[in-house]
């Protein structure tokens, strides 16, 4: 495997000439293109964000390196442990879901289905399942849960009882927890106010102090200039142009200022 | 080149297939999802499954999707012995050196392997349970079955399993003929726990209970998988179950496999036609 470009040594997440298309058997077997061939790479401690007018990929992207939607071809090479790189698209499915859990996170705009179980334990889980022993998984859970300034009675309560903004900090509270290797972000702060927003982005801004890899959709320039290294943009499934935020975020349509 | 390990299976399924009736020369081509169904039109014969293949490693739970009659029963009724098979292999294999081949045991044998190996939860009590007898004579079967004679630690194992699924303690003496829905799955939970089985497959465990009731049992069940770190085998048709319950799935159509996919693809990312269908009724 070759890795030419910047910090070569450090890439972590390498996606090359990734396509997804939908066949909607339902609707007269329709095709959807969603990705057309996107090439890109992210490195270790790296925040790259990933922008584009509504329906540009974005999403689809992310979904496509977790497999929540089956690539229909290209490769996404993801640095292990042993510095080997894997392409996860061959991985089996019990492979994937094994790495997963310890390797990739994955915090997506709605909170997945985790209903009727505590606060605490979904964010005290994720520890666990990446290792963390379950006292400094707990530790771990009520120091992030008190950054994203979760009230703590809310801690014991089932997550499907929470409101929108409460689901999406337990999310990304689970989601950063012993944080992963490769961090995926959709929309993670979409449904926060101002004041809770911030604390989130803040701890969003730590993880690139601790090495992870950082690939991310924010529907708000501010949210980009801040956290971002690179800004990738999206336009019908490809790669239209990247670069850092100066360079990038002044051309940008279709987003927030 | 990968260094991705995944867990190693405790049950494994290979092309297992069951038909009813003598199938003609061409029936396995005259049946499946291709043709719209499981029936041979020259002899009538049934293909219930054909070619059905997955691995389940602890601590997993895989599902299976489908609508009533597409032989997710079926399946699961050929892996616990309750119905011979026509072809294929179920392996089970609980430590290093010990390996079974299911298909090939003795009847007595499966009943052994019925009592402390693999578990099942059907989804009417009556077939897992005796509903004229007590929820603790229930629950005393598997154990004596295994050689328990001592009455009395029969009596605290079946209140710790009780105690565990949440039936009161005071039911204990009760026949469970006079229990709710919800609370007659849940005393087959104990019976199906008592012997510490690695293996357990659920068939609709939770189909007909209210749905108050079912968010329940769903959650005991998710917490035992848990806890005891079981090879779990969940059919069901309901999504909702499914995606609680396992990260990987299988779909069956006309006896067949569809598509294996990991959960949450399956329903993002359906691909198969049947698939598709079966995921946007289910979100309407
Ligand atoms: N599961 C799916 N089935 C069919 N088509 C899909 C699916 N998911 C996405 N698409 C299509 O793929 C294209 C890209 O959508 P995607 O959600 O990736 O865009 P996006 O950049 O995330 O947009 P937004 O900013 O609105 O979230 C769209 O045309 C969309 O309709
Ligand atoms: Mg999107």
């Amino acid at each position: 495997m070759s890795h030419s470009i910047n910090n070569a040594e450090h890439v972590v997440l390498d996606v090359r000439n990734l396509r997804k298309h939908f066949v909607l058997h339902t609707i007269d077997s329709r095709i959807v293109e969603a990705l057309n061939g996107v090439s890109l790479k992210v490195s270790a401690g790296e925040h790259v964000a990933l922008a584009g007018t509504s329906g540009a990929g974005k999403s689809s992207l992310l979904k496509s390196i977790y497999r929540t939607y089956k690539p229909s071809s290209g490769e996404v090479f993801l640095k292990l442990d042993d510095d080997s790189f894997v392409d996860l698209i061959s991985l089996t499915d019990s492979e994937l879901a094994t790495l997963r859990g310890t390797q990739i996170g994955y915090v997506s705009q709605f909170l997945r289905a985790q209903p009727r179980r505590s606060t605490f334990e979904i964010v005290t889980k994720a520890g666990i399942q990446r290792g963390m022993d379950s006292d400094t998984a707990k530790q771990a859970a009520a120091y992030s849960l008190q950054r994203l300034n979760l009230d703590e009675a809310l801690w014991d309560v089932s997550a499907s009882m929470l409101s929108g903004g409460e689901k999406q900090r337990v999310n990304l509270a689970a989601g950063t927890i012993s944080p992963p290797r490769l961090l995926l972000l959709d929309e993670p702060v979409s449904a926060l106010d101002p004041v809770n927003r911030e604390s989130a982005l803040e701890l969003i801004g730590t993880l690139t102090d601790q090495g992870v890899a950082v690939l991310a959709v924010f529907h708000d320039i501010d949210a980009m200039e801040r956290l971002a290294s690179r800004v990738i943009v999206l336009r019908n499934g490809v790669v239209d142009y990247e670069g850092s935020p100066q360079e990038t975020l002044a051309r940008l349509e279709g987003v927030a200022r | 080149m990968t260094s991705v390990v995944s867990p190693e299976w405790v049950l494994k399924v290979n092309q297992l297939g069951k038909i009813f009736g003598g199938l003609s020369e061409n029936g396995l081509a005259l049946t499946g999802p291709e043709t719209g169904s499981s029936k041979d039109p020259v002899t009538g014969a049934i293909v219930a499954a054909w070619n059905v293949s997955f691995e389940v490693a602890a601590g997993e739970a895989l599902g299976v999707v489908g609508e009533s009659g597409s032989g997710k029963s079926t399946v699961m009724r050929c892996i616990a012995g309750d119905q011979s098979s026509s072809a294929g292999s179920v392996q089970i294999r609980t430590s290093p050196n010990e390996q079974i081949d299911v298909l090939s045991l003795t009847p007595s044998e499966r009943r052994q392997l019925r009592i402390d190996k693999i578990a099942v939860v059907y989804q009417d009590p009556a077939e897992g349970l005796d509903l004229n007898v007590t929820a603790g004579g229930n629950i005393a079967s598997p154990l004596t079955a295994a050689g328990w004679r001592n009455f009395s630690s029969i009596r605290s194992r079946a209140s710790e399993l009780l105690l565990r699924t949440e039936v009161p303690l005071n039911r204990m003496d009760d026949v469970v003929k006079s229990f709710s829905g919800g609370m007659k799955q849940r005393v087959q939970l104990a019976k199906a726990l008592a012997n510490r089985p690695p293996i357990v497959l659920l068939d609709e465990p939770t189909t007909g209970l209210d749905a108050s009731v079912a968010a329940g049992v769903l959650d005991l069940i998710r917490g035992l998988l848990e806890e005891f770190g079981l090879a779990a085998v969940v059919v069901s048709h309901d999504f909702s179950v499914i995606e609680m319950l396992t990260n990987r799935c299988i779909v069956m159509n006309h006896g067949r496999v569809v598509e294996t996919a990991l959960t949450d693809q399956l329903l993002e990312d359906p691909h198969h036609p049947y698939s598709q269908k079966l995921v946007s009724a289910a979100r309407a």
